[in-house]
């Protein structure tokens, strides 16, 4: 066992000495390898940011959302309805909601605005949370919202402190900005305005007693499936998500953006296997010189084959530290600068917002085995090759 | 689901595995056509050397179809998020009929190819290469249940289907089905623990006596106590510890406790299970080539220390599995 | 008796058009501690025999016996545990790897058997203080002379102190002071219980004082006269 073990260290230190010795073919190897798992590991922590972020601006919205449907479409929702859901036991409390997407044509953007009564939210101090500076208005005053941090910039771009918006009727409306958006929850507030769920209607030409949705809160996180179950029996005719569905689309956009992005890497990365395996298996002369004499001295051709394996990992475990402290700063000091337009190219404003990436192992495992796995597989059979040169072939040097 | 990274890179560790195991089969297939120890020919020379190669082959299949059993369960958690009413592994493993069936056969792939690989070591301890018919053999039988394996993979991760609430028509809401005792279940508490632990104490007793002195039907009885133990093992982590270390009466679920909110807990528990499982299986697994020719020193050899192996990842798992459940028991809550 | 061959034939890519019979039915006896000189013409197949002897590969057909252990038919890999640990290897170029220390190539050998690297560090210190090559012990062995590049290649044969020494052509590139002192080397070791099978057609070796015996081979036969 013992003997085991420093047989396996001792090839670990020709294998060692072995790479050093050639250590300008094995330096470009490396290079090019740290720098496709650095793609790879960038591109994986920016998307886990970006679902962390979207997870975590989610947990501020309702648990459970209902719409009324017609013909296929989500038509208002009037807000009488909520004295039918009264009898469920577990509400803590319903909040209409009227929002809807506003087209500004000065600055050619699409902004959401969304009219809530503050007051009425359960969950108001997280919403608090969310703002870098200001405060929510009060719920009784008009002419008030709050906004994301691309709509400030117009503003100021504007220089105005009024956020003036149009009627359908081409009647404008003014708010005063009492808050802005933190940069963290960008990707979802970036182009958001909130306001008082009466200027909201008057905004949208909406009729009173009715309100684009309903948000439902609940007192038990637990009891949020059995809720909506209840409230679509209640309420036939009506669409009632919960918070972890609406998760899920953004779980799946992302999911899909950044798998795209992968197949786009793993030509990369079949590029990088295809130099790796081209490497490896030109067996120069003096290699084949040094492998016939190291077996006509005794070493088996299993022994050989450990030292092309140690090779091996030495130079994908080195890439892969390498490639991915490499990723982590890309993304946390310098924003992921060379992903970010193509992870978020839906956006009409281009957002800015700091990634957060959080450690995961799962992480590391999938930038791994999306790298390191198909490079060791690749030197398989060049490993093989060069282990089988045969002892006699250093007898016909004499 | 098959354009997002978890899935890209489950398939490509199938893929890789298939690559590879597709290259040793071409070099079994002419081992199997062309052995001749007797002669010194160049087509001899170049077999004896494919033999390094199919095993190096097999070595690397089996790291990365362990690594990519690991990425498989990591992926369905990942998945979760995406399927309605699935909160972890368990959820989206249940979501369609393939997700459990190509779990069973990625474990199913660890431990054959495990043993081709015992297999291996006994042959090449023998001058006469006893068991390169067998082997090979055994290597080509291997190949169907890798492609079976890919194939449930595919059928899986094609199968699921995130509801997007963009569309109208979808479900408005999916049933949640939580954790994974619905699968299990049917023994009492006591009778599970009394099982888990009987059983644990009864390996242990039986390894010691083997490892006095090695006798045929205890040894399978030893083998076949593993197998039991084995399946026993996962059901008890699921039903019974997985809530204590949680923390939560009714959390159940044999996956998360891979996650790092419970630090990793999992990955050394199942680690400990499955090695030790698979050394105490392949003990009795390699009985019947004691009486191949050359190899009854190395059989006795590989069963001793498969012996020690499995009793000592036994005792490590019986004590990491069950260090939240006793710790509850003695001190109480806060577990 | 260390070394049994019978009826050895080895017939190189057989059943191709490149077909070479390079040996036609040797049968050799060779005692322990002896020294052997294998003398023949280039191309009479005195590397072939001694690398049938060093376990290097099978002869096509016939029997080998090594320091008690039947070798024919066997796989390569147990050639290979055999080899290193009963041959050491002397060759006419040295086959020295040159980028690697004085020390690390002498240590070579041992590297897969599993010993620890300071045992391997005394085991190789004895014998470079033997040999007079301490000195040199950090220098890659490119830079080195070539005498002392023939001390380094005669320490690396005996680092796993093997009973039997195979040197094929050793004094080949020497020049006569150099090849004096290789034979000098050479009786120091049978002297110690070695047993040394030389080949070549050198008469600095072939006719030197410590050869117990001369085998003549031509066209890969035993020349009997
Ligand atoms: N690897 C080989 N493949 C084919 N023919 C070989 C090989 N090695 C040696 N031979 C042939 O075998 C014969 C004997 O060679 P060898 O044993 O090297 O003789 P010597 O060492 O006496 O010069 C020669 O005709 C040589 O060409
Ligand atoms: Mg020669």
């Amino acid at each position: 066992m013992n003997r085991r073990l420093t047989q396996h260290l001792n090839v670990l230190d020709y294998a060692l000495s072995s790479l050093w010795r050639r250590r300008a073919k094995n330096l470009s190897v490396l290079v090019v390898f740290s720098w496709v798992i650095f793609l790879v590991a960038s591109f994986q922590l920016v998307t886990q940011a970006l679902t962390e972020t979207a997870a975590s601006v989610l947990r501020s919205t309702p648990e459970i959302t209902v719409q009324k449907m017609s013909a296929g479409r989500q038509v208002e929702i009037p807000l009488d309805v909520s004295t039918r859901l009264a009898g469920i036991y577990g509400i803590q409390e319903i909040v209409p909601r009227v929002w809807g997407y506003y087209f500004d044509e000065v600055s050619g953007a699409n902004y959401t605005v969304m009219g809530i009564a503050p007051g009425r939210m359960p969950l108001l101090d997280r919403l608090q949370l969310t703002l870098e500076e200001g405060g929510v208005y009060d719920q009784e005053s008009h002419g008030k919202a709050v906004i994301g941090r691309s709509i400030r910039r117009t503003l100021e771009e504007k220089g105005s402190t009024l956020l003036s918006l149009f009627r359908p009727d081409l009647s404008q409306a003014s708010f005063e900005v009492t808050g802005v958006f933190k940069p963290e929850v960008d990707i979802l507030t970036n182009d958001l305005v909130v306001m008082n769920i009466e200027d909201a209607r008057d905004l949208f030409a909406i009729p009173p007693a009715m309100a684009t949705d309903l948000c439902v809160y609940v007192a038990n996180p637990a009891e949020v499936p059995t809720i909506a179950k209840k409230i679509a029996e209640a309420l036939p005719g009506t669409r009632v998500l919960t918070r972890s569905q609406i998760n899920r689309t953004y779980q799946v956009v992302f999911g899909w953006r950044s798998g795209f992005a992968s197949v786009c890497l793993l030509t990369a990365l079949t590029a990088f296997v295809i130099l790796a395996w081209d490497k490896a298996s030109g067996l120069s002369p003096e290699e084949k010189r040094e492998i016939s004499i190291l077996k006509i001295l005794g070493w088996e051709t299993a022994d050989v084959l450990a030292v092309r394996f140690w090779e091996g990992i030495l130079v994908s475990g080195i890439a892969f530290v390498l490639g991915c402290t490499l990723a982590y700063a890309h993304v946390v000091f310098f924003n992921a600068s060379l992903f970010k337009p193509v992870l978020i190219g839906w956006s009409v404003i281009y957002p800015e917002f700091r990634l957060v990436p959080s450690f995961r192992l799962a992480q590391f495992l999938l930038v791994f085995s999306l790298s390191v796995l198909p490079y060791l597989a690749a030197t398989v059979i060049p490993a093989w090759r060069s282990a089988s040169v045969p002892a006699d072939s250093a007898l016909s040097g004499m | 689901m098959l354009l997002n990274s978890w899935s890209i890179a489950l398939l490509l560790c199938g893929l890789i595995v298939l690559f590879l195991m597709g290259l040793a089969a071409r070099s079994a297939i002419r081992v199997l056509l062309f052995w001749n120890p007797e002669s010194d020919s160049n087509r001899q020379i170049r077999l004896e050397n494919e033999i390094w190669l199919t095993s190096t082959l097999v070595e690397y299949a089996l790291g990365i179809q362990i690594i990519s059993l690991i990425v498989f369960v990591l992926a369905a958690d990942f998945y979760s998020q995406s399927i309605a009413g699935a909160m972890c592994a368990t959820g989206s493993l249940l979501a369609n009929s393939f997700g459990v069936p190509a779990l069973l056969v990625k474990i199913g792939g660890v431990f054959f190819y495990g043993f081709w690989i015992v297999l291996h070591h006994l042959d090449i301890h023998s001058e006469k290469y006893p068991l390169v018919r067998v082997k090979y053999i055994y290597l080509l039988f291997l190949i169907p249940l890798l492609v079976l394996d890919l194939a449930l993979e595919i059928l899986f991760i094609t199968g699921l289907k995130p509801d997007i609430i963009t569309s109208c028509c979808a479900v408005v809401f999916g049933d949640a089905t939580g954790g994974g005792s619905n699968l299990l279940g049917g023994f009492t508490h006591g009778l599970s623990m009394g099982l888990f632990y009987g059983t644990a104490g009864a390996l242990i007793l039986l390894g010691v006596v083997l490892l006095e002195r090695w006798q045929r039907w205890l040894g399978v009885l030893f083998s076949s106590g593993w197998l039991w133990f084995f399946l026993l093992a996962l059901t008890v982590v699921t039903t019974e510890f997985s809530s204590y270390i949680y923390a939560m009466p009714f959390h159940k679920c044999p996956f998360c406790i891979l996650q790092p909110e419970y630090h990793y807990i999992g990955f050394v528990i199942y680690f400990a299970l499955f090695l030790g499982a698979f050394f105490g299986m392949s003990g009795a697994v390699v009985e019947p080539l004691r009486f191949v020719e050359g190899l009854e020193e190395g059989v006795t050899g590989y069963q001793r220390s498969a012996v020690k192996l499995s009793l000592l990842f036994l005792v490590f798992f019986v004590l990491v599995s069950s260090y939240h459940y006793w710790r509850y028991i003695l001190i109480g809550g806060e577990g | 008796m260390l070394i049994e061959l019978k009826n050895v034939t080895k017939i190189y890519n057989q059943g191709q058009i490149n077909e070479v019979t390079a040996l036609k039915g040797i049968d050799l006896t060779i005692d322990d501690s002896s020294m052997t000189c294998l003398r023949g013409a280039s191309g009479s197949g005195k590397s072939t025999l001694l690398a049938i002897i060093g376990c290097v590969f099978q002869p096509t057909t016939g029997r080998v016996s090594i320091a008690g252990k039947q070798l024919s038919r066997l796989p390569d890999r147990f050639l290979t545990l055999h080899r290193r640990q009963y041959i050491g290897f002397i060759f006419q170029t040295f086959n020295l790897l040159p980028a690697l220390t004085v020390q690390d190539n002498i240590t070579l050998p041992l590297v897969p058997l599993g010993i620890a690297p300071v045992e391997m560090r005394r085991r190789a210190a004895v014998l470079m203080d033997r040999f007079a090559i301490a000195h040199r012990r950090n220098f890659p062995a490119s830079q080195i002379s070539g005498g002392e590049l023939q001390r380094v290649a005669i320490a690396r044969a005996l680092i796993n102190n093997p009973p039997l020494i195979l040197a094929d052509e050793p004094t080949a590139h020497l020049d006569s002071r150099l090849s004096e002192e290789f034979m000098h080397f050479m009786k120091d070791l049978k002297t110690a219980g070695k047993t040394i099978i030389i080949t070549s057609h050198d008469p600095l070796v072939t006719e030197h004082a410590d050869v117990d015996r001369i085998v003549d081979i031509k066209d890969g036969r035993i020349d009997a006269a």
